[in-house]
């Protein structure tokens, strides 16, 4: 399974691993998506109805209530993460707007034609972000 | 002179004692079985938040596993509109639930229960706006569908 992110994600994640009540973000993400197969991966809300690419919104457990947006290419083994929120604490909000779901659905598609992605990767126990034609 | 501030300061004295003695012999000082059945009680209040909590956690799963159903026709969504409302119903009776246990969060009883009580309502809450959205206000977005049929053809 290939993860990959789009740069306003690793944005999102750098700025909220710096607060201490949101520092267990990256634990959280390899976590759920480096200790897990891709059949795991397939649970929370599916938002688009596809069998193939299932566009996904999940709750992660733990502090901060993560709500976390990725997209799944089944046949191509390879997860998208798209955005992430925490529920509460200081920068909590409540669940995103159907347009903000639409958008960020939207950009993905763009980032993959675009290849404008990271690579996600767990080096020594913590998350990388690389080129995008980076080896797996 | 010095003799009359002695004995008003004896008699002050006298007052205070003798108010605290019989305030103290008026007061009902819990017995143990009292407060044995007041423990008991608060034990029983986070049994049942976690029971709630556990209901509610489950009832939200079974929830997001509709949005993961292939066949879906006419009758199918008159279903979930219902199920939607049935739903938001149950969220309402929870709401209504945990602020009657404001009293009992303020004197910081439980309190760790009720904010997993708390929380578990929210996640509902979510869930059942992600149900409305996935089969009713998502679907009508002319641009998000779209993108699915794009994605399909990378």
């Amino acid at each position: 399974m290939t993860i990959y992110c789009l740069p306003d994600f690793k944005s999102v994640v750098d700025k909220l691993s710096k607060k201490r009540s949101y520092n267990t973000i990256e634990e959280q993400i390899i976590e759920y998506f480096f200790n897990n197969s891709i059949e795991d991966i397939k649970s929370g809300a599916r938002l688009n109805h596809s069998q193939t690419e299932p566009y996904i919104k999940k709750r992660l457990q733990g502090a901060g209530g993560f709500r976390m947006y990725y997209l799944v290419n089944i046949p191509q083994e390879k997860v998208y993460l798209m955005f992430v929120h925490p529920k509460t604490g200081s920068e909590g909000s409540d669940n995103i707007t159907d347009a903000s779901k639409a958008k960020i659905y939207k950009d993905v598609l763009q980032a993959i034609k675009d290849k404008n992605l990271f690579k996600v990767k767990l080096e020594d126990g913590q998350l990388t972000y690389n080129d995008f034609n980076d080896p797996d | 002179m010095e003799c009359l501030e002695s004995k008003d300061t004896i008699e002050t004295t006298f007052q205070v004692v003798r108010d605290a003695s019989y305030s103290e012999k008026k007061l009902k000082v819990p017995t143990e079985e009292e407060i044995n059945k007041f423990l008991d009680n608060i034990l029983e209040l986070q049994r049942l938040l976690l029971d709630k909590t556990v209901k509610i956690e489950y009832v939200t799963e079974l929830l997001e596993k509709i949005t993961w159903l292939d066949k879906i026709n006419e009758d199918c969504l008159i279903q979930i509109n219902t199920l939607i409302g049935v739903a938001k119903d149950f969220h309402s009776t929870l709401i209504r639930q945990f602020v009657r246990l404001n009293f009992i969060r303020s004197k910081g009883i439980a309190k760790q229960e009720i904010k997993h009580f708390k929380s578990a309502i929210d996640n509902l809450k979510d869930s059942i706006a992600d149900l409305e959205s996935v089969f009713f206000s998502l679907p009508q977005m002319p641009e998000f569908n779209d993108t699915t049929k794009e994605l399909s053809l990378l």
